[in-house]
């Protein structure tokens, strides 16, 4: 387990890559700020929420450029034991968790993979963008994982979804998938913070080969994907090794571009040199996302083109 | 683990998309039950395994996720009980709103009471059959109104 104290030293190794890196240091001190979607696709009148939530004493503000988020206050509210939760009027994510799904801009009708989607997030956020209308295929390995976004799909009230436990390197071949989203398993750096120590990926699994991994589920993403469709890579995590260099990788084996992509965060280009080693050029246009400039978690995001 | 994921592939089958008759069947049974008209339904495709009835948004093509081993498939829509259809609180909580007919409106004290108790004494100008419970603009799901009670099939 990290402890608090210990963080300096750990994250030191990105110290040319995180802006402000004192001011992010202290910002690991504070617990991660509280916020919730709204899910209309239950839930037509949004004051009816709103008001149920200030009547238990909690403060909601919806979120600037962020259609559906509220930030609540305070932040240990426990959102996940209230009637509005139980109904699946909200589900509570941090706003930086939404950042690949507005980056895949998927649209009613298409075919859309949700490569690792339990507990279904981004497969609900997915569901409520195309008015329950796209055709989701939301996939997870792991069956315990999946119980949680089965449970999820049908609290949100979700119609659209379909579900499936393939290990994602292996996913069949067949179905004409227009947009996938690799959320691929990581170590989690851009989670931790105070309330969140110990949660690293690494140091739970500690001969689990994180980027292998990455780089098998979206080379398979990759070629799942129909030409001219797109993938979406993201992770939660700081570690160029488990970002850059895995859409690098990709890169160099496939036909593919990074697109530029707007969002409603403070964001920095990925980085195109790591410990010697030197990206594509493209990778200046994936995005990192940094805990102390976003108030939530850290995250990288590649918006990816199938070319060929 | 392996043992078990295998079992769970070799269970899962596609559900059944049904005939145009009992697409009927069930859509009108929503229409004429709670005045939900037939075309909120126009994009979802009714699939159905053993006595249940499924909502799944309308594929352009079936035939390519056929070839999936799914685990789910959609919403859980209705249920065949004996020779009734039965609607599920999961499909009542998603479009209970749009109910014009047999729309229960309880207070809170009510709603706790029926959740505890599983059923109410009450007398109301309703036909007799599945109803939506409702309180405070939320809809909670189903319940059957019969002889003067009021029974709760919230989960």
């Amino acid at each position: 387990m990290l402890e608090l104290n210990e963080a300096p030293a750990y994250f030191e190794r990105y110290r040319e890559i995180i802006p402000r890196f004192e001011e992010f240091l202290e910002h690991l001190k504070k617990p991660l700020p509280l916020y919730f979607r709204l899910n209309e696709l239950k839930c037509p009148r949004e004051e009816i929420v709103l008001k149920g939530l200030e009547r238990q004493g909690v403060k909601v503000e919806p979120v600037p450029n962020f259609p559906k988020f509220y930030r609540v206050e305070p932040r240990d509210f426990p959102l996940g034991n209230t009637e509005e939760y139980y109904l699946g009027y909200i589900y509570p994510m941090t706003l930086s968790s939404a950042l690949p799904v507005l980056a895949l801009e998927p649209k009613p009708g298409e075919y859309i993979l949700d490569m690792c989607a339990a507990p279904g997030s981004k497969t609900t956020q997915i569901a409520q963008a195309t008015g329950d209308r796209a055709v989701i295929v939301a996939n997870d390995r792991r069956l315990d994982r999946l119980a949680a976004l089965v449970a999820n799909l049908k609290r949100l009230g979700v119609a659209s979804a379909l579900t499936t436990i393939y290990r994602g390197e292996v996913f069949p071949y067949g179905v004409p998938f227009d947009r996938i989203l690799v959320d691929a398993p990581c170590s989690g750096e851009g989670r931790y913070r105070q309330g969140y120590e110990g949660e690293l990926l690494y140091q739970k699994e500690g001969h689990t080969n994180l980027p292998a991994i990455q780089k098998g589920l979206l080379v398979r993403a990759f070629d799942l994907v129909k030409v001219g469709g797109i993938v979406v890579y993201s992770t939660c995590t700081i570690n160029p090794e488990e970002n850059e260099m895995v859409v690098d990788y990709l890169l160099r084996k496939r036909q593919a571009e990074i697109v530029p992509c707007d969002y409603p965060l403070p964001h920095h280009p990925g980085v195109t040199e790591w410990e010697g080693r030197v990206f594509h050029p493209d990778l200046a246009k994936a995005a990192r996302f940094f805990p102390h400039e976003t108030e939530s978690v850290g995250f990288f995001v590649a918006k990816i083109k199938r070319l060929f | 683990m392996k043992k078990r994921r295998k079992k769970i592939h070799k269970e899962a089958k596609w559900p059944r998309v049904v005939s145009l008759e009992e697409r009927d069947e069930v859509l009108s049974f929503w229409e004429e039950r709670f005045g939900i008209p037939k075309e909120t339904f126009a994009d979802y495709l009714l699939l159905s395994t053993a006595k249940n009835y499924w909502l799944f948004v309308k594929p352009p093509e079936l035939r390519p996720l056929q070839n999936l081993q799914v685990q789910t498939v959609g919403l859980l829509f209705t249920r065949r009980v004996s020779k009734w259809l039965k609607p599920t609180s999961t499909a009542l909580q998603r479009f209970g709103h749009l109910a014009t007919r047999n729309v229960v409106e309880l207070t809170p004290s009510e709603l706790d009471r029926l959740r505890r108790e599983r059923r109410l004494p009450f007398e109301a100008e309703l036909e007799e059959g599945y109803v939506v419970i409702k309180c405070e603009g939320k809809v909670w799901g189903c319940g059957l109104y019969a002889k003067g009670k009021l029974i709760s099939y919230l989960p």
